[in-house]
Parts: structure tokens; C-alpha cells; sequence
């Protein structure tokens, strides 16, 4: 045997080793699909996600005020300060409409004092045990409003930008907080209101999508393609302006 | 993931703009990550025949490669959103393959009480029990001594020998150089060459 007869009979050889059968396509796919559904349903209740909620959610909150004095285009609409922190500072009666949507509310919590207790405490100083949980959830509610309003602005912003072949770090910068809140209010009480909830989980995916877009820092226009189908697919613009003229109504009746 | 959750309540919402099959691989990662459960099964219907022909032959068995195979797509699903496009999609996941099968057979031959060096030139077992007194059958000594290589060598030699991946392939998914690839595969086929010399007689050396 020459040394070119041994490499044919090796590479013969070598095809037999180990060789596979029929790929199980569908039934590893099977498992697989499993799998992540249960490893979903067991990460949906993350410990670290609650590690560092309350300092987030403090920062987060502080942010989505700044940003709602910043943004301000809609408070344009309006002759008198319109945003939920600047009207609820007029004390009215609490009324509940028992409505799913949390524009529907009114209180007569001071949201910026109530964001904070909401935050950082999680019982309300004042209100007796039967109230509580109301105060409770409306300081949430009141941090969502202010959050959807934040991101309205965002996704406008980048959409603008975009169009124009831009990508702002800034916008960058604003969608990763804005994405850090969603997730924390996803997992608030505000997230309650299944209607609220899928609002946010839509939110999420946009945000992710646009700050992925920003960290590439490259304008790839089949990638802007696919924020624009998720955006207009689920409707979150429309969702968000549905949601948010509620909370103009709600200042508007405040005096 | 939030967007794990969104994906299964919205469906197929976003996946018939465009054929899967037919995006590049960082738009059909972007529609992973965007929840399309039909990106999702258009990115494992891509990759999956490939690496479960790898799996089997680094284990030897198909439920172990089956095993193999489903824990690679797990992480890489996990881990989706890292993927920066750096490499190819397909380098990508046979990075997370190959550490699957490496650590799933570390794992398993603990199992099986066996000792080894990882990093041992001399050969480390393999599941399968090298057949013995068959020392005229080419076959099963080739099968035995490809068993009795190195966790670094056995790798480079059943990727490119057998499964025909190129030194570029396998130096991405090994995260090695090239030219480390082509000097294992060297020493690999050396090794198979001795093993055999009692078969082959004096040609071969």
C-alpha cells in the first residue's frame, strides 16, 4: 500500500466515523421550543431584576420628569401646564373609573411626592391600609404616563433622524434608559392593566430595536425598515397617542 | 425576555414582509430578537442538519448529539442579542456547538468515571470503546485511534477531514488562529498515520 492508496482508504475510513443518521429536526425543535418556554416562564419573575429596582426606578423616575418638561410637545397643545405631575398638584377628588385604562384616574396625590413614595417606599406614609393600594398603584400609573409621553417623544425623534440618514448617540442614550424603565414598569403594578401591559411589552421591543440600530451607529436602511414594520404593526403610536390624550383630559379637568 | 413574551402573544406579526430564508444573517437575528417565530424556525432549519452532523460525530451517539444540538440553539437563542456580526451566523453558533459538545463530553465521561487531561497530547478515551484484536480491519483502527485523540486535536481533524469545514471555519468556531488549525490538523493525521503503521507496514512511515 502506498501512501496514496492509505489517504484514499483514511478518507474512506474517516466518512464511516461516527457518521449521523436522519436529522430529528422536529423533535429537537420540539424540545427546544419547550425548553424556552419554561425557562421564560421561570425568568419571569427575575430576583436581580428586583436587586436593583428600587435605586432604577428612583434615577428612572427623576428622568422620565426631566425628559416630560424637555419633550414638551405636547404640553404645546395646552394654554396651562398639562403634564400629570404639573396638574395633579391641584388637590381634586379621587375618582376611579374603574376603566382599564390608567389615564382614566384621578387622584389627589401630588405624583411627583407620589412617584417618589411609590419608588422608593413600598407603603404609602399616609393613606390608611384601605387605601393604600389605590395610592399605590396611581403613583405608578402617574410614573407610566409620563414614561409613554418620554418615549412618544424618542421614537419621534429617532424616526425623524432617521429619515434624514442621522443616528444621534443621544437618541441612543435616551432609548437605553427609556428601555431600563419599560422593563421596570413591566414589572410594577402599572403592568396590571393588561392592556397597559401589552402597550409596554410592545414598547419594549421598539425600544430594544432602536437601541440596537443606535449602537451600531450605522443608518442601515433595511434595519430602520424592520423598526418602522414592528412600529406600525403594533400600532404603538397610535396605542401611545390613545393613551396619552386621556392624561391631557385629566389635566384639563383640574381646574 | 420581554420580547420572548411579546413574540408568543403577537404570533407571526412581523414575518411575511419578507421569505426568512432569504434575509442576511443579521436580519434574520433582527427579527429573532423582533419575536418572529418564523425567523426563529427559518434560523434552526439553516444551521441545525450541520451542526447535528458535528454533534453526532464528536459524540458518537444520537441522543447525545440530539442533546448537544438542542442545547446549542437554546443558548444561541438566549444570547441572541450579542451577536454582533462580527462572524458568520453559522461560525457564531458552531462556537457555542463545539463548547456544548466539549463540556457535554467532559461531563459525560466524568459520568463514566473516566479520567483525562483536557489539555493532554496523548489521547483522551473516547464514549466509544476502541474495538480490539480487530488489527487487520483499517476501519476500526482508523475509528479507534481517531477516539484516542486529543480534545484539541480530534475536533480540527473530524471538522475538516470529515465534515469538510475550512481552516477559517474552524479557527472561528474554535476561536484559534488559522494557522494553529492547520498545525493541529498536521499533528492529527500524523498521529492517525502511526496509529495505523502496524496496518500498513513499512509504506506508510
Amino acid at each position: 500500500m502506498n501512501d496514496d492508496q492509505l489517504e484514499e482508504v483514511l478518507a474512506d475510513a474517516a466518512r464511516d466515523y461516527n457518521a449521523p443518521g436522519e436529522v430529528p429536526r422536529d423533535a429537537m425543535w420540539a424540545r427546544i421550543a419547550d425548553a424556552r418556554r419554561q425557562r421564560t416562564a421561570i425568568a419571569a419573575p427575575i430576583p436581580s431584576r428586583r436587586v436593583w429596582f428600587w435605586p432604577s426606578a428612583g434615577i428612572a423616575a427623576a428622568l422620565l420628569i426631566g425628559t416630560g418638561i424637555v419633550i414638551g410637545r405636547r404640553m404645546e397643545r395646552s394654554t396651562a401646564p398639562r403634564t400629570a405631575v404639573a396638574a395633579s398638584r391641584d388637590t381634586t377628588t379621587r375618582r376611579d373609573s374603574s376603566l382599564p385604562t390608567v389615564a382614566r384616574r384621578e387622584t389627589t396625590t401630588t405624583p411627583k411626592d407620589s412617584t417618589i413614595v411609590a419608588v422608593h417606599d413600598p407603603v404609602p406614609n399616609n393613606p390608611g391600609p384601605d387605601k393604600q393600594g389605590p395610592d399605590k398603584t396611581l403613583a405608578y400609573q402617574l410614573v407610566v404616563l409620563q414614561h409613554l409621553a418620554g418615549t412618544e417623544a424618542m421614537i419621534t425623534s429617532f424616526r425623524a433622524a432617521a429619515r434624514n440618514g442621522e443616528t444621534d448617540a443621544h437618541v441612543g442614550k435616551w432609548a437605553r434608559d427609556l428601555l431600563g424603565t419599560t422593563r421596570l414598569l413591566e414589572a410594577s403594578p402599572a403592568a396590571d392593566d393588561p392592556v397597559m401591559k401589552r402597550l409596554l411589552e410592545d414598547l419594549e421591543l421598539v425600544i430594544v430595536q432602536i437601541v440596537q440600530y443606535a449602537n451600531r451607529g450605522t443608518n442601515d436602511p433595511e434595519e430602520l425598515d424592520l423598526i418602522e414594520q414592528s412600529i406600525k404593526k403594533r400600532g404603538v403610536i397610535a396605542k401611545l397617542r390613545s393613551t396619552l390624550p386621556a392624561r391631557d383630559g385629566l389635566a384639563g379637568t383640574r381646574g | 425576555m420581554g420580547w420572548f413574551r411579546t413574540a408568543r402573544a403577537n404570533g407571526s406579526i412581523c414575518s411575511i414582509v419578507t421569505e426568512p430564508s432569504r434575509l442576511n444573517d443579521r436580519q434574520l437575528v433582527s427579527r429573532c430578537l423582533g419575536g418572529d417565530p418564523v425567523a426563529e424556525r427559518a434560523l434552526y432549519d439553516t444551521h441545525v442538519e450541520r451542526i447535528y452532523r458535528l454533534m453526532h460525530r464528536m459524540a458518537g451517539d444520537a441522543d447525545l448529539a440530539a442533546d448537544f444540538t438542542q442545547d446549542t440553539f437554546i443558548r444561541a437563542f438566549d444570547r441572541l442579542a450579542q451577536y454582533r456580526g462580527e462572524s458568520s451566523l453559522a461560525t457564531w453558533l458552531h462556537t457555542i456547538a463545539v463548547s456544548v459538545a466539549l463540556n457535554g463530553m467532559r461531563k459525560v465521561k466524568r459520568l463514566h468515571g473516566r479520567v483525562e487531561s483536557v489539555d493532554g497530547v496523548e489521547g483522551s478515551p473516547h464514549l466509544v470503546v476502541p474495538p480490539t484484536g480487530f488489527t487487520g480491519d483499517l476501519k476500526a483502527r482508523l475509528h479507534a485511534a481517531i477516539n484516542s485523540l486529543s480534545e484539541k486535536l480530534r475536533p480540527v481533524f473530524v471538522m475538516h477531514d470529515i465534515e469538510g469545514y475550512t481552516h477559517e471555519e474552524i479557527a472561528g468556531s474554535l476561536s484559534i488562529p488559522v494557522g494553529t488549525s492547520k498545525a493541529r490538523l498536521f499533528d492529527a493525521r500524523a498521529r492517525l498515520r502511526l496509529a495505523l503503521a502496524a496496518v500498513a507496514g513499512d509504506h506508510i512511515a
